[in-house]
């Protein structure tokens, strides 16, 4: 018999895999191939943030890695990298889930800013010492905007069709402990 | 129960911790791996991509083609609009028909006269796009064909009319074509007619610039844009644009290329030409096999006795 609490984390965790690999896909489809337009969101780093500040236990940081690292690869970028400061990210995020459990979804969304900018940061610096060919610095800094534009987007999506919302006190004490 | 779990993750917590910076550190190992033997690391991408993205074409395909059903029954409500400017452009079109007719006529004369022979070993095979590059800031596609079908890096891809990119990555079933508007893709070309050489450096946008034109004077918006062969990355002659000034005031290329509804691109299968090594190479290419003075080839001879 399966305790229902650990059931319940592994289908968030399925359901998690299921929406990467659907954005990828859609990320993939040969549909329009002139350049320029909104750089697409990256939706699946801001679906981890989402759930993270909401249900730590949802997001299994190697589970993130992986799917991150794949689509590293899938998406000629330089492997590991964003990986690497997505993951520290999330778990920054996830250290401070409790505290933003109190706070209202304004001050989400800073610290959600905050982090994505210092990502964006690091991995440029990063690049940059390595001497990787990068991006210009207008072009990231408009796929920046356009993934804080859609995190309430993503927000509102994980907690009203996925179901991913913070535990009120006392409700699933066991649930809210971390994983 | 709650006590006994609040007292395992004392424990929990610091091994959790040592795991994720152990995971970070992997992270950065993989990056590290790939500056130091980028090669291997790419060839092991395309491997990945190899193994993944023919698994997803059941499911590609169909998409694809229904987005364009739907693009389909949204111009249908234009029907009447787009068939005016249809008429319009046909008439022109047939008014190009005779010009072109005609020179084809004079092409052939002049050909004929010249006795010029078009390299037979130009030959392409054809492949399917398969997917996008799903990054907002790289311009590749992959195909539907790969080493099976004997492709190899740096062969040119074309679409119907002019030239789409280049291969860059090979995987048994799959091979990806950087795009031209890359911005990773330089290609050195000839502007006609002046015949000024320049490189048309991709930076992401719909219209790529071009660069280095030794006297940018001679060069008007509508002159052709061809490859020029030079540096042996692609046959000449291929068609790639035409000159347009872009709205900074540089001169940029209009692609030919329908980059909108890239769905089959026919990839080239080139040679390497003659390389000249060094100076002497340049007049004797092979001493053993070069005529003598008075020897004249062959062939000739044979001709000349008919």
């Amino acid at each position: 018999m399966i305790d229902p609490v650990t059931l319940h984390r592994w289908v968030l965790a399925g359901l998690f895999t299921g929406l990467a690999t659907l954005i990828v896909f859609a990320r993939m489809l040969p549909l329009d191939l002139t350049p320029g337009g909104m750089p697409p969101p990256d939706a699946i780093v801001l679906l981890g943030f989402a759930w993270v500040v909401r249900r730590p236990d949802f997001v299994p940081v190697l589970l993130f890695a992986a799917i991150l690292l794949a689509t590293d690869l899938l998406f000629l970028r330089p492997p590991g990298v964003a990986t690497a400061f997505a993951v520290i990210g999330l778990e920054v995020l996830r250290a401070r889930s409790g505290f933003l459990r109190a706070q209202p979804f304004a001050m989400e969304w800073a610290n959600v800013a905050v982090v994505l900018v210092l990502m964006l940061l690091a991995e440029r610096v990063l690049l940059g010492v390595f001497f990787v060919e990068q991006v210009s610095l207008g072009l990231s800094v408009y796929g920046l905007l356009v993934n804080l534009v859609f995190y309430p987007v993503v927000v509102g999506l994980s907690v009203w069709a996925f179901g991913v919302r913070r535990l009120a006190p006392g409700e699933h004490a066991a649930e809210a402990r971390l994983g | 129960m709650a006590k006994n779990r609040r007292q395992s993750e004392d424990y929990v917590t610091p091994v959790r911790r040592i795991l994720v910076g152990l995971l970070v550190l992997g992270l950065f190992a993989v990056f590290l791996l790939w500056r130091i033997d980028s090669p291997r690391v790419e060839r092991f991408r395309a491997q990945i991509v190899d193994a993944v993205v023919p698994n997803m074409e059941w499911a590609l395909v169909p998409v694809t083609k229904a987005a364009g059903i739907v693009e389909g029954f949204q111009s249908y409500a234009r029907l009447a609009e787009q068939n005016q400017e249809l008429r319009r452009e046909l008439q022109q079109m047939k008014a190009w028909k005779e010009a072109a007719l005609q020179l084809e006529q004079e092409n052939a004369k002049l050909l004929d006269l010249n006795n010029v022979r078009l390299d037979a070993r130009l030959s392409f095979v054809t492949g399917v796009v398969l997917a996008d590059s799903g990054s907002p800031f790289r311009q590749s596609v992959l195909l539907n064909v790969g080493a099976r079908d004997g492709l190899v890096d740096g062969w040119a891809a074309m679409d119907g009319l002019g030239l789409v990119g280049r291969i860059s990555g090979v995987g048994e079933q799959t091979a990806r074509v950087i795009l031209l508007t890359d911005s990773n893709s330089v290609i050195p070309v000839t502007i006609q007619p002046s015949g000024q050489t320049a490189l048309l450096r991709g930076d992401n946008t719909a219209q790529p610039p071009l660069e280095f034109i030794e006297n940018s004077d001679d060069v008007r918006p509508g002159d052709r844009v061809v490859s020029s062969g030079d540096g042996g990355v692609f046959p000449a002659g291929l068609l790639v644009g035409e000159v347009v000034r872009g709205s900074d005031r540089r001169l940029r290329a209009r692609l030919a290329a329908d980059y909108g509804r890239l769905e089959f691109l026919r990839v080239l299968r080139s040679h390497p030409g003659e390389v000249v090594e060094d100076t002497g190479g340049l007049i004797v290419m092979n001493p053993v096999l070069a005529p003598v003075a008075e020897g004249v080839p062959a062939e000739a001879t044979a001709e000349a006795e008919q």
